[in-house]
């Protein structure tokens, strides 16, 4: 495999969506360059830090009963547009 | 639906009391397959729209339409892709048609989004009064927002949201192959941006 190959390979084997067959050749390319290591490693990293540094907000209290009315028909005015619209 | 339709018929008969027990049964597995994921698409459309209002505008409508296309949803398959897809589409329609410039960031608007955003319900634990710790997040949240759309995006839904490349795929409407070439060119354009950031808080040191 050569480098160019092998670059084509880092995000998918970061994210484990490599074959068996196609991780095992990338990994014995990474063992014989070290450039490619490098930027294997780099990857890596970058997906942890969106990973870690990246804020998941949570849904507010109103949305979520509105949306399990929306689906629970507590509503008449739901039901109507669901039903009929 | 078709006039004739018998189960119309008495839907419509009954409505007062009850509804049919095929809608009950879809109410019931919409509810265990879709409303789950409310708190991912929330986050999502939080970060499409950076505001909290749109976002639960662009959340609303998405249920709404799923709900009412739920019959069309592949049983089996992802629910939340299928979710956010709905969404996507949403989005596009509503809101790119009248966005500013592509490609170009607005830094007082990630400042400002980041700033109303800061104070409400966030799944990272940290405390209330860490100012730091957000600041941190503001610093990598402008480096993926100064990444071209379709690189951001599957980043998003890879990093973030966890999907595998055939439904990001999917969502994007591209080969995987494309999916693929824009995780590694978009990460590395992150990467360039990133480099001081993981050098000054040691994201660089802490080798495996």
């Amino acid at each position: 495999m050569n480098c160019k190959k092998a670059g084509m390979l880092i995000s998918a084997s970061v994210d484990g969506e490599l074959s068996p067959s196609e991780e095992q050749e990338f990994l014995l390319h990474l063992v014989e360059c070290k450039e490619c290591r490098i930027e294997f490693d780099d990857a890596k990293k970058t997906k942890m830090i969106i990973q870690e540094k990246i804020i998941q907000f949570k849904a507010p209290d109103a949305l979520i009963v509105s949306i399990m009315q929306l689906s629970g028909f507590n509503t008449k005015e739901h039901e109507e547009t669901l039903l009929y619209e | 639906m078709d006039k004739t339709d018998p189960t119309r018929q008495t839907k419509t008969r009954t409505k007062k009391e009850s509804l049919s027990r095929e809608e009950r049964q879809k109410q019931l597995e919409f509810q265990n397959e879709a409303v789950a994921h409310l708190n991912a698409l929330y986050n999502y459309a939080l970060h499409l729209t950076m505001n909290p209002s749109d976002a639960e505008d662009l959340v609303q409508e998405t249920y709404l339409k799923a709900y009412r296309f739920f019959n069309s949803f592949e049983r089996g398959t992802n629910c939340k892709a299928w979710l956010f897809k709905i969404l996507k589409n949403n989005y596009i329609n509503r809101f790119r048609k009248n966005s500013k410039e592509p490609g170009k960031v607005d830094y007082d608007l990630i400042k400002d989004f980041y700033h109303t955003i800061k104070d409400t319900r966030s799944d990272t634990s940290e405390s209330e009064n860490d100012y730091f710790h957000s600041l941190l997040h503001e610093e990598v949240y402008q480096a993926l927002h100064s990444l071209p759309e379709e690189f951001r995006e599957v980043i998003q839904l890879c990093d973030i949201e966890g999907f595998t490349y055939e439904e990001i795929a999917n969502m994007v409407e591209s080969p995987i192959g494309t999916v693929r070439s824009r995780l590694y060119r978009g990460r590395k354009l992150l990467r360039a941006q990133l480099e001081g950031y993981a050098n000054k808080y040691g994201f660089n040191n802490n080798d495996q």
